[in-house]
C-alpha cells in the first residue's frame, strides 16, 4: 500500500503521463548540449543522463512531497551528468552551460564550495537549468520545454568518490565516529590534491610540447630529445618524404599515407637520443635505404607503397650496417607488425637480399 | 577469381581463391562491396587461397580498411603465404593491417 499523501499521488500520476515528453526533452538537451561540447573540444570521461525513475520520484515525494506544489517545482527530474578528466574542464563545461541555457542560480549548487574547514566530502556542481524561450532543441509540447532540468559537473575522481561514497552507504548528515571522519578526510584531501596535480601536469605537459614544437620548427634538433611528442612534431616536417619519392619512382608508385609513430621505439633501441640524432641516422642511410628498396621493387611493377617505406628500409640498412642480423631484423618487424613467426621468413628474404648489397 | 562473404562466429569473412591481379579486380572490389556496410566488426580477409596479388588487388585491401575502421572495424587478413607476405612487406603495408 502506497505512503503517499492524495497530492503526492497526483504528482506521481502526473509524472507518469508526461515522461514519454520529458524522455523526448532530455534525449533534445544530451543531444545539443554534447555538439556544443564537442565543438569546443571538451574532452569527457562520460555524460549520462536519464529521467528520473517513478520509484525514485515516490521515494521523493514520501520524503518532502508536500514541499512540491507542481512538477516543475522539482528540478531533477530530467538529469544529466558530465563526468571531465581535470577540474579545469568542470569549469568550462559550467560556463559553456552557462552561455547556452538558463540558469535557476536559486537552485544551483558548487558543492565544492560548500566544505567548511572540518567537514570532508568531494561533491560536484549542480546547475539547475531551462530551455530558453527561442530554443528550439526539442520537439515537445511549451509546457514541457519550460520543465527545468539538472546538469551536474564533475571530474573523474570527483564521480569515483561518490560512487564510493554511495556503496558505503554513508551521507554527509550521519553522524560518525572522529576515527571514520578522519579517514573520510584524509581520502577526500588525497583526492582533491590529485585533481589539482593532474590539472597542473596537463598544463606543463602542453607547454613542454609548444616548446618542443618551436624547438622542431626553428630547426634546433640537437635540443630536442627524442620523445613521443617531438618525434610527432618532426614527422610534420616531413623527414622521409625525399626518399620516399626516391624509392616512388622506381615504378611511379603511388605513395598511401601512414602513421610513423610505431617506429619510436625501434629508432630509440638503436640509441638515438635526439632529433639531431634522427636527423643524422637519415643522412648516413637514405642512400643504401634506396639500394635496399629498390632491390625488392624493381622486379616487380608494384605502384603503391606505404608513407613508412622510406623509414622501413633505413631501419633494416641500419640493423644490416651494425650486424643485428637475423635476430635484429627480426625484431624490426617485430616491432612494427607485433610478433610472428611470419617475421623470421621476411627477415630472411632482406637477408638474402643484403648480400648483394654493398653493406650486407 | 573467387570471392565468398559469410558471417562466421560474428565476423565477416572474405574468402579469395585465384590471382588477384589487375583483370579480376573490378569484379572482386564489386564484390567486396558489402564489406563496407561493416560497423564494429571484425573483418577477416582470409588469403589461404590467394595466389597472387597486385597494386590493384593491394588497393582494394586498403579500400576495405579505409572505409571501414573508422565505423569500429578491425581488418584482419589470414593465411597468407610467404610470397604474398613479402609483398606485403616490400610495400611497407605489413604494420596497416592486422595479420593472423
Amino acid at each position: 500500500m502506497s505512503n503517499l499523501s492524495p497530492h503526492s499521488e497526483m504528482l506521481l500520476s502526473e509524472f507518469r503521463k508526461i515522461r514519454p515528453q520529458l524522455e523526448q526533452l532530455l534525449e533534445g538537451i544530451y543531444a545539443y548540449l554534447n555538439s556544443v561540447l564537442k565543438e569546443q573540444g571538451v574532452e569527457l570521461n562520460a555524460f549520462e543522463y536519464r529521467v528520473k525513475t517513478e520509484k525514485s520520484l515516490a521515494g521523493k515525494l514520501e520524503r518532502k512531497g508536500d514541499k512540491y506544489h507542481c512538477l516543475y517545482d522539482i528540478t531533477d527530474l530530467v538529469g544529466l551528468r558530465i563526468v571531465t578528466f581535470y577540474t579545469d574542464d568542470v569549469d568550462k563545461v559550467a560556463a559553456i552551460v552557462k552561455r547556452i541555457f538558463d540558469i535557476d542560480w536559486q537552485n544551483s549548487v558548487d558543492k565544492r564550495k560548500l566544505h567548511e574547514l572540518t567537514s570532508f566530502g568531494y561533491n560536484s556542481l549542480h546547475y539547475i537549468c531551462r530551455l530558453r524561450g527561442d530554443q528550439r532543441v526539442v520537439d515537445c509540447t511549451s509546457d514541457t520545454a519550460n520543465m527545468p532540468f539538472e546538469i551536474q559537473m564533475r571530474t573523474a575522481l570527483q564521480h569515483a568518490w561518490s560512487a564510493i561514497e554511495h556503496d558505503i552507504g554513508y551521507k554527509g548528515a550521519v553522524k560518525l565516529p572522529g576515527e571514520l571522519r578522519r579517514q573520510f578526510s584524509r581520502l577526500a584531501g588525497m583526492l582533491e590534491l590529485a585533481d589539482d596535480e593532474f590539472s597542473r601536469l596537463r598544463i606543463t605537459m602542453t607547454e613542454y610540447r609548444r616548446q618542443v614544437e618551436a624547438l622542431v620548427k626553428s630547426g634546433k634538433l640537437s635540443d630536442v630529445p627524442l620523445s613521443t611528442d617531438s618525434f610527432r612534431s618532426y614527422l610534420e616536417l616531413h623527414p622521409f618524404e625525399r626518399l620516399n619519392h626516391h624509392i616512388a619512382a622506381v615504378n611511379q608508385a603511388e605513395i598511401y599515407p601512414a602513421s610513423l609513430m610505431a617506429f619510436l621505439p625501434l629508432l630509440e633501441s638503436f640509441g638515438l637520443e635526439t632529433l639531431d640524432d634522427v636527423q643524422q641516422f637519415i643522412a648516413d642511410n637514405s642512400e643504401d635505404a634506396y639500394q635496399l628498396a629498390l632491390s625488392q621493387l624493381a622486379v616487380t611493377d608494384i605502384d603503391i607503397l606505404s608513407e613508412s617505406i622510406g623509414l622501413l628500409n633505413l631501419c633494416l640498412v641500419y640493423v644490416l650496417k651494425h650486424n643485428g642480423g637475423r635476430d635484429g631484423l627480426r625484431n624490426v618487424y617485430d616491432t612494427i607488425n607485433g610478433t610472428d613467426r611470419s617475421n623470421e621468413v621476411l627477415a630472411d628474404a632482406v637477408l638474402e637480399l643484403a648480400k648483394s648489397l654493398s653493406f650486407g | 577469381m573467387n570471392t565468398t562473404i559469410q558471417k562466421i562466429d560474428g565476423n565477416m569473412v572474405v574468402m579469395l581463391e585465384g590471382r588477384l591481379d589487375t583483370a579480376a579486380s573490378p569484379e572482386t572490389e564489386k564484390a567486396m562491396q558489402p564489406l563496407y556496410n561493416c560497423e564494429n566488426q571484425n573483418i577477416i580477409i582470409d588469403c589461404t587461397k590467394l595466389e597472387y596479388i597486385s597494386s590493384s588487388g593491394l588497393r582494394i585491401f586498403l579500400s576495405v580498411l579505409k572505409n571501414t575502421k573508422p565505423k569500429g572495424c578491425h581488418v584482419f587478413i589470414s593465411g597468407l603465404n610467404d610470397d604474398l607476405h613479402q609483398v606485403f612487406a616490400m610495400t611497407g603495408f605489413t604494420n596497416l593491417f592486422e595479420f593472423k
